[in-house]
């Protein structure tokens, strides 16, 4: 693997995301949030991948003792490698058998652990490992008032549909929103400067439509309609 | 937002090289980006090792990892967007017609 250099604030940003991940989430504990994230590197690294259809619990590819329920492991798997195919129909069957804001938090961990191994990879760098889980019991915080939205399927902290879906999404499990936009503004662009059609991290740096040039190519490779 | 981005800059982008990943781009160092972005998404990891080489040369390491880290973003994004049924508002959609269909994504699952 070569020798990059990674700006701090981008490091540090991957880093608390680590820390993150073993630590208890609202709903499931840190050694169940490390569990998830293997099977999320697992997920990203198979080179003779499960279809959608397929749960990854049926397969002989997790470790035969498991902390996390079998429901979560095979979401995590699924959204990992095909989030594509994900339909309302599939989302209630996990949501019913998890509970919402458990899915929720469980897209949280995946999402994050597949931005931090996605950029690994993408500059040529080793995978670092996770951090022991924490102990300790879910912490069971969420906002005061859920709202069903019209612009996600789960729910959201109130009022719902007065930000974009893809910023409410998270709003129900408030520590997972929190690490997430950390990253954003680590990786894309800071919240406060989306409507800057100017904006650039440094002189030399990615320019807006550069940037914009690669994230319309990623969506678009993984058949994200949004 | 590549095509009100671009628009702000004076630039005007064919998104159908976007979509395609031919490129042609009226955007500085946009075919080495596209390469790059391209590699990012795929799983030839020779070919990402090419196509990083040839954006660091064309621009510098901070550049490139610039970049990476914009790829990255949008790994996890679209992971949000998909796994929480995460849609635009009708008018969203209207307006957006043009660009839905210069990038050949009005058929896939995850339109809602």
């Amino acid at each position: 693997m070569s020798d990059v250099a990674v700006r701090d604030d981008l490091a540090e940003a991957h880093r608390l995301a680590w820390e993150h991940v073993a630590s208890p989430g609202s709903w499931w504990t840190g050694a169940q949030r490390v569990e998830l994230g293997s099977t999320v590197l697992l997920s990203i690294a198979d080179d003779d991948p499960l279809p959608p259809w397929v749960g990854v619990s049926t397969s002989d590819r997790l470790p035969a003792e498991r902390v996390a329920p079998d429901a979560a492991h095979d979401a995590a798997y699924r959204i990992a490698r095909h989030a594509g195919t994900m339909t309302e129909d599939v989302f209630r069957r996990f949501a019913d058998e998890l509970g919402e804001l458990p899915y929720v938090e469980l897209c949280a961990v995946v999402s994050s652990v597949a931005a931090v191994v996605h950029f690994r990879r993408n500059v040529g760098l080793d995978i670092p490992p996770f951090p022991a889980p924490i102990d300790g019991e879910p912490t069971g915080e969420r906002p005061n008032e859920l709202a069903d939205a019209e612009l996600n399927w789960v729910p959201v902290a109130a009022p719902a549909d007065e930000a974009a879906a893809v910023v409410q999404a998270y709003t129900g499990v408030p520590g997972e929103m929190t690490n997430t936009w950390r990253m954003a503004s680590a990786q894309y662009i800071p919240v406060e400067e989306m409507i800057h059609a100017d904006w650039s991290r440094r002189s030399g740096g990615l320019t807006r439509p550069q940037t914009e040039l690669v994230a319309a190519r990623v969506a678009q490779l993984r058949e994200c309609f949004y | 937002m590549l095509s009100w981005s671009s628009a702000n800059a004076g630039d005007d982008v064919d998104l159908t090289g976007v979509a395609d990943g031919s490129g042609g781009l009226d955007i500085d160092h946009g075919d080495e980006l596209l390469r790059f972005a391209t590699a990012c998404g795929e799983r030839d990891d020779d070919a990402l090792a090419d196509a990083r080489a040839v954006l660091t040369a064309a621009t510098d390491e901070a550049f490139m990892v610039d970049a990476a880290a914009v790829a990255a973003n949008f790994e996890m994004m679209t992971r949000l967007a998909d796994s929480t049924g995460a849609r635009m508002p009708s008018e969203v959609l209207e307006a957006r017609a043009g660009m839905i269909g210069a990038m050949g994504v009005a058929e896939l699952t995850s339109r809602r």
